[in-house]
C-alpha cells in the first residue's frame, strides 16, 4: 500500500509552497488567468477596477506583514502609500528612470521611512501605538500640503513614471503585430507585481523570520526569552511593510497618472485595515482575496443598482439611499459581520474548504 | 439661441440640398451626405453626454443642482428638436464621489458611450482624468472656475475664472465699495488649490492697483473652530478681508466674526455662499458686512433674457428647484456643449476629433447674461469673460442675493493672462 | 494681552468638548478595554437628535439636550448589547475593528436621515456675546466651559458615591472578583456604553450650537480626542479631562500665533498640534500622565 498522496514525510516538505499536485494545477491556473485574462475582458472599466485592486492586494500584503503576522497595529499605511507615490513622481517622472529602478526607489523610500517610524512601536505598544500611526496620517498630509516643490502642494502633482522595462513600454504594449491598451498592460504589471510580492512575503513568512515575527506577535516578551530580538523584528516588519506600501503607492501614481494630498487619508488606512480582516488576518492568499472582494464590492453594487430597490442612482432620483452611503453602510457591515462571525475571514473560509475536501470522503 | 439653431437647420439642408444627396441612397445608417456618421456615443439620432459628478457625500449639495442644471437645459433643448433641431441628447450620470480613483473608475466606465462630457466636477477629478482625456481624445467641461482649464485643448471651461473674479472683487471695494489703496486688506483661504485661486487674484491686483495684502490666514476644511485665525485678523484691524471658502466653512467663519464682534467689509468668492446662509442665524450680520462676488444676476431678474428663459425652463422642467446658482453654472456648461455639438455636426463629424475641431474652430459663445461671452476656439487663442457681479446678502430676495453691480469688467481684469499650466 | 487671554478662552472651550470626548473614551475603555472609534458617529447622531427635538419638536433647547443625551444613552447601551456583547474575548485590535465598522454605519445613516445640508439648530446662545472688560466671550462658550465642569464634577461624585460607580469601577479593577462580589459585569458594561454616548451627545449638541450650524462633518472633532485621552493617559478620567483642555489650549494658542511663530513650520500647525504634543509626550511617558503602567507577566 502506497501512503496517501498528502502525506508529509519531513519538515522540508510540509513547509513547500505547491506542494501537492492540485496545488500544483492551480498554480497554473492561475498563471493561464493572469495570462489571458486581460485579452478576454477588455472592458477599460473592469479592467481599471481589477487593476485598482491589484495595487491595494500589494498594500495590504505590507499591511497583513505587518499587523496580522507581528501584531503591530498601524493606522499610518496610507501615509507610506502616498510617500511611495511621490517618489515615483520624483524618480520615475522628474528624473525619468525606468521602471524597475523607480519601483525600487519607491520601496528604498518607504523602507527609510519605515525604519524611522518603527522605534516607536519598542516604545509604545497596543492602542497607544495605534494612535500614534494614526497621527502619522495627519502629521504626513500636512506635510504632503506644504512641500510643495515635491508634492505639488494642494495642486497634486502629476506622475509621469512611465512603465516602460527596457525597450518594453507596458503603458502602450504592442507584442506581435498586436496593440494592447494602457489598461491591458498595466494589468499584467500590476498583477505580475502582486504575484511576485506574494511570493516575496510568503517565503519570508514561511522561514525563520517569519517564525520569529509570529513569535513576537504572540508575546514579545517570552519571545525574547527564548533569544528572538524583538526590537529588531519589529522595527524590520515596519520597514518591509512600508516598503511594499510604497511600491503600491508607486503603482497608483503611475497608473492614475496624477496624485493629491487628498488620496492619502485615513480612511485609506481604514480601508486597508478592513480589507486584511475580510480577507484574513496573518494569510498572504487572504490579503488578495480581501483586496478583490473589496474592490470589486462597489463596482458590483454600482453595476446593479438600479435593481437594489430603495437605491437612488441619479442626481434628484428617488430612493432614500445613495450608492455611496450604501456601500459605506455594506462596508461598514461586512467588517462587523467577518469579525463577529468569521474572524478568519475569507482565507478562514477557504481554509476550511480545502481542508474539508483534502479529508475527503472523511471529512467531518 | 434658437436663431442660431434655425440657422444652422437651414444651412445643413442647404448644404444636403446642394449635395444632391436629399434621396435615402443609403438607407437607414448614414443618413444623407452632410449629416455626420455614428461615432461613440452618437448612434444617429440620440447624442450621449457624460456627467462625473458628486451626487452623493459633502459636495452634493454643488453636484445635484449643477446636475440639474444641466439636464434642465437638454430636456429644453430636446423639446424644440435638439442639437441642431435633429439630435436629441441624453445624459449618462456617473456619481465620481468627488475622489479621483473613482472618478477614474467611471470615466472608463462610460467613455466608450459617450461624445463628450459636459461636467466633470472638481478640480482634483479633473485632473486626475484629463492625462486619459488627452490618450483618448475627450472632451470635458469641468465644473470649476480655475484658471488651469483655459488652455487645455480637452477641456471646455465656462465662466469667468476665480482669479477673475478676486481682481473685479478687489476693484469694486476701491472705487464703489468705499475702499482705498492705503486700507488694510487680508484675505481668508481655504489651504487648497481652490483657495490658491483666488490669493493669485488677489496678489494679481495687489500689484496692479497698488495695495499690499496685510494679512493671509489659511484653514482647513471642516475646521470646527476659528477663533484664532478671526483673532488674528481683528488683531492685525484688517478693513476688508476676501474670504475663499465654502458654504459650510463660510458660515462658521462668519459666525465666529459675528461673535467676535469683528465687521471688516468681507467679500467672499462665489462658492463661499449658498442660499441656506441667508436664513441662518448669521444673515443679520452677513447683511451688513457681507458681499459676494460671483457672475450673472439674481434668481428671476428678467432684464436679463438668459435669467428669464432658465426661469422658464426650471419652472417647466423641474418645478422643484430651489433657485441656486450652482444650477445656473450647470446650465451655462450645457449651452457651451450645445455650441460645440452643434458646430460638430456643422462640420459634419461627432467622432472625438470631430468634436475636439469643433471645439477649436467655435467663436464667441454669448450666454445671454447669464455669464460672460466666452471666446472659444484652440485652447492657445481662449479669451474667457473677464466680468463679475457684486452681490449683497438680503434675505428677502430668491437665493438671498441682491445685485449691487451687474457684470463689469474692471481694467485689471482685462490685463490678466492665462498661461498654459505644467499639468 | 487681550489677544492672549481670548485665545486662551477659546482653547478652554474647545479643551472642554475634547474633554467631554475623551471622557466618553476612557469611561468605555476603563470597563471594557475597548477604544470606541464610533465615539465620533455617536458626537454625531446626537448632534442631530438633539436639532430634531429642538427644531422639529420644538422642545426647550435644555430638555433638548437632556433628551437628546438620553437617546444616545438608549443607542450606545443596545449597540454594547447587541455587538459587542459578542466580542468578549477577541483580540483587542478585533474589536477596535468593530467599532471603526459601527462608525461607517452611522455616518450614513446619519446624512440618510438628515441630508448633508448645513442645519442651523435652533437654541438660545447663538452668536450672543458677553463683554468682560477687553474681552469679547462667547456666550456658547461659557455655557459650554460650565457644563463641562458640571458634568465632570458630578461624574467624580458617580464614581466615588454612588454604588453604580463603585461596581464600575470594582470591575475595571478586577472583574472576576467583581463578578465574585456578585456585581453584574453586563450592567457595568451597558452602563458605560451608555453613559460614554450621553457625554458624545452633549459634546456633539454643544459644539453644534456655535456659530455654523450642523454638518455631517462635525464627528471629525472625535478625532482631536483621541490625543486628548492618549496623552491623559487610555484609563485615568482625570487625565482624560487634564489631556483635553491641554490640547484644546496647544490648539487654539497655536492657532492665534500662527503667523508670529510657527510659520517656518508650514501653514495651519495647528491642525497638526494635538497629534505632535501627543508623541512628544508618549516619548517620555509611554502610559500617558496619568495612565497605569502596564504590568505585564510572562
Amino acid at each position: 500500500m502506497r501512503p496517501h498522496r498528502n502525506l508529509v514525510r519531513g519538515y522540508a516538505q510540509d513547509l513547500r509552497l505547491f506542494g501537492s499536485p492540485v496545488a500544483r494545477v492551480g498554480l497554473a491556473l492561475m498563471l493561464v488567468t493572469l495570462l489571458v485574462l486581460p485579452t478576454v475582458v477588455q472592458d477599460d472599466f473592469w479592467l481599471s477596477v481589477l487593476i485598482y485592486s491589484g495595487i491595494t492586494a500589494i498594500g495590504a500584503i505590507g499591511l497583513n506583514l505587518l499587523t496580522g503576522y507581528t501584531g503591530q497595529i498601524s493606522l499610518g499605511h496610507a501615509f507610506f502609500i502616498g510617500a511611495g507615490a511621490y517618489a515615483a513622481a520624483v524618480f520615475g517622472g522628474d528624473l525619468g528612470l525606468p521602471l524597475p529602478v523607480w519601483l525600487l526607489a519607491a520601496a528604498a523610500t518607504g523602507a527609510v521611512l519605515g525604519g524611522v517610524i518603527g522605534p516607536f512601536a519598542l516604545r509604545l505598544r497596543g492602542h497607544y501605538l495605534a494612535i500614534v500611526t494614526l497621527g502619522l496620517i495627519f502629521i504626513g498630509e500636512h506635510i504632503w500640503r506644504n512641500l510643495r516643490d515635491v508634492t505639488g502642494g494642494n495642486n497634486g502633482t502629476s506622475v509621469g513614471a512611465q512603465a516602460t522595462l527596457g525597450p518594453v513600454d507596458l503603458g502602450a504594449l504592442k507584442l506581435a503585430g498586436e496593440t494592447y491598451s494602457r489598461n491591458q498592460g498595466y494589468f499584467w504589471l500590476v498583477w505580475g507585481l502582486v504575484a511576485v510580492v506574494a511570493l516575496l512575503a510568503k517565503n519570508l513568512v514561511r522561514t525563520r523570520p517569519g517564525r520569529a515575527l509570529r513569535a513576537v506577535r504572540d508575546h514579545d516578551q517570552a519571545a525574547e526569552v527564548i533569544g528572538v530580538r524583538a526590537g529588531r523584528y519589529k522595527i524590520g516588519a515596519f520597514m518591509v511593510s512600508s516598503a511594499i506600501a510604497a511600491v503600491a503607492g508607486a503603482l497608483f501614481g503611475s497608473y492614475q497618472q496624477h496624485v493629491s494630498p487628498d488620496d492619502w487619508t485615513l480612511l485609506l488606512s481604514i480601508q486597508y485595515i478592513a480589507i486584511i480582516i475580510v480577507g484574513g488576518l496573518g494569510t498572504v492568499f487572504g490579503s488578495i482575496l480581501g483586496a478583490i472582494f473589496v474592490g470589486a464590492l462597489p463596482a458590483l453594487i454600482d453595476e446593479y443598482s438600479s435593481v437594489i430597490p430603495g437605491v437612488a442612482t441619479e442626481a434628484g432620483g428617488d430612493g432614500f439611499i445613495s450608492v455611496f452611503a450604501l456601500n459605506q453602510a455594506i462596508f461598514g457591515l461586512l467588517i462587523v459581520l467577518f469579525l463577529v462571525f468569521e474572524p478568519r475571514g475569507l482565507a478562514g473560509i477557504w481554509f476550511r474548504v480545502k481542508a474539508y475536501f483534502k479529508a475527503w470522503p472523511f471529512s467531518y | 439661441m434658437r436663431v442660431v439653431k434655425v440657422a444652422l437647420a437651414v444651412t445643413v439642408a442647404l448644404v444636403v440640398a446642394a449635395c444632391g444627396g436629399a434621396g435615402n441612397d443609403k438607407g437607414g445608417s448614414g443618413g444623407s451626405a452632410g449629416a455626420p456618421n455614428k461615432a461613440a456615443g452618437f448612434d444617429g439620432k440620440t447624442i450621449k453626454l457624460g456627467v462625473l459628478t458628486p451626487l452623493t457625500g459633502t459636495v452634493a449639495v454643488i453636484g445635484q443642482p449643477l446636475t440639474a442644471g444641466n439636464e434642465v437645459y437638454f430636456k429644453a433643448l430636446n423639446a424644440s428638436g435638439g442639437v441642431a433641431g435633429k439630435y436629441k441628447v441624453e445624459l449618462v450620470q456617473e456619481d465620481s464621489q468627488y475622489k479621483t480613483d473613482i472618478a477614474v473608475q467611471k470615466y472608463n466606465k462610460i467613455k466608450g458611450d459617450v461624445v463628450a462630457f459636459t461636467q466633470v466636477l472638481g478640480t482634483a477629478p479633473t485632473l486626475a482624468v484629463l492625462p486619459q482625456l488627452r490618450t483618448d481624445k475627450i472632451l470635458a467641461a469641468p465644473a470649476s472656475l480655475d484658471a488651469l482649464w483655459v488652455r487645455e485643448d480637452n477641456l471646455l471651461p465656462v465662466g469667468g475664472p476665480y482669479q477673475v473674479q478676486a481682481i473685479n472683487a478687489m476693484d469694486y471695494y476701491l472705487s464703489d465699495g468705499g475702499g482705498s489703496k492705503g486700507d488694510t486688506i487680508c484675505t481668508m483661504i481655504q489651504d487648497d488649490v481652490y483657495g490658491e485661486a483666488g490669493q493669485q487674484g488677489i496678489d494679481f491686483a495687489a500689484e496692479k492697483y497698488g495695495f499690499k495684502v496685510a494679512n493671509t490666514q489659511k484653514f482647513k476644511v471642516g475646521t470646527e473652530n476659528y477663533a484664532g485665525q478671526i483673532g488674528a485678523l481683528a488683531g492685525a484691524q484688517c478693513q476688508m478681508v476676501f474670504l475663499v471658502a465654502t458654504p459650510s466653512d463660510a458660515a462658521k467663519i462668519w459666525g465666529t466674526a459675528a461673535q467676535a464682534r469683528f465687521a471688516p467689509q468681507w467679500i467672499g468668492q462665489s462658492p463661499s455662499y449658498t442660499g441656506a446662509l441667508a436664513k441662518s442665524a448669521v444673515a443679520p450680520y452677513m447683511k451688513q458686512s457681507v458681499l459676494i462676488v460671483a457672475e450673472g444676476t439674481e434668481w428671476g431678474d428678467d432684464s436679463v433674457p438668459g435669467m428669464k428663459q432658465m426661469v422658464a425652463d426650471a419652472t417647466k422642467y423641474a418645478p422643484d428647484q430651489e433657485p441656486d446658482y450652482y444650477f445656473a453654472f450647470g446650465y451655462n456648461q450645457a449651452r457651451a456643449m450645445t455650441a460645440v455639438l452643434e458646430k460638430a455636426v456643422e462640420l459634419g463629424d461627432l467622432s472625438r476629433d470631430g468634436v475636439l475641431k469643433a471645439s477649436g474652430a467655435l467663436g464667441n459663445v454669448s450666454f445671454q447674461g447669464l455669464t460672460g461671452d466666452y471666446r472659444y476656439g484652440p485652447a492657445a487663442d481662449r479669451n474667457p469673460p473677464r466680468s463679475s457681479t457684486i452681490f449683497a446678502v438680503d434675505p428677502s430676495k430668491p437665493f438671498g442675493l441682491k445685485k449691487v453691480k451687474y457684470n463689469f469688467t474692471s481694467p485689471a481684469a482685462k490685463e490678466i493672462e492665462f498661461k498654459k499650466a505644467d499639468l | 494681552m487681550t489677544t492672549f487671554l481670548t485665545n486662551v478662552f477659546a482653547g478652554l472651550a474647545l479643551g472642554s468638548t475634547y474633554a467631554l470626548v475623551a471622557l466618553g473614551f476612557v469611561v468605555i475603555y476603563k470597563s471594557t478595554g475597548v477604544i470606541n472609534f464610533a465615539q465620533g458617529g455617536l458626537l454625531a447622531l446626537g448632534a442631530y437628535l438633539g436639532y430634531t427635538f429642538s427644531n422639529n419638536l420644538v422642545i426647550a433647547f435644555g430638555f433638548a439636550i437632556l433628551l437628546a443625551c438620553l437617546a444616545a444613552a438608549v443607542v450606545g447601551a443596545s449597540v454594547e448589547r447587541m455587538v459587542l456583547r459578542r466580542m468578549v474575548g477577541q483580540p483587542p485590535f478585533a474589536v477596535i475593528m468593530i467599532t471603526i465598522g459601527l462608525l461607517f454605519v452611522l455616518e450614513p445613516l446619519i446624512t440618510a436621515i438628515w441630508g448633508f445640508d448645513n442645519l442651523p439648530v435652533r437654541n438660545p446662545w447663538n452668536i450672543q456675546t458677553v463683554q468682560v472688560g477687553q474681552l469679547v466671550l462667547g456666550v456658547r462658550d461659557l455655557w459650554t466651559i460650565g457644563i463641562t465642569a458640571a458634568v465632570v464634577v458630578g461624574f467624580f461624585l458617580f464614581f466615588r458615591y454612588t454604588r453604580m460607580g463603585l461596581a464600575m469601577r470594582a470591575t475595571a479593577f478586577d472583574p472576576e472578583a467583581a463578578l465574585a462580589q456578585g456585581i453584574s459585569a453586563r450592567r457595568v458594561y451597558a452602563t458605560s456604553w451608555a453613559i460614554a454616548a450621553a457625554l458624545a451627545a452633549l459634546a456633539g449638541i454643544t459644539l453644534a450650537a456655535g456659530p455654523g450650524g450642523l454638518q455631517p462633518s462635525i464627528s471629525s472633532i472625535a478625532l482631536a480626542a483621541f490625543p486628548a485621552m492618549i496623552l491623559g493617559g487610555l484609563d485615568s478620567p482625570a487625565g482624560a479631562v487634564l489631556g483635553g483642555v491641554i490640547i484644546g489650549l496647544a490648539e487654539a494658542l497655536t492657532r492665534g500665533y500662527q503667523d508670529q511663530l510657527f510659520s517656518w513650520a508650514g501653514d495651519n500647525v495647528s491642525v497638526i498640534v494635538p497629534y505632535v504634543l501627543m508623541i512628544l509626550i508618549l516619548l517620555i511617558r509611554p502610559y500617558g500622565l496619568l495612565g497605569t503602567k502596564d504590568v505585564r507577566r510572562i
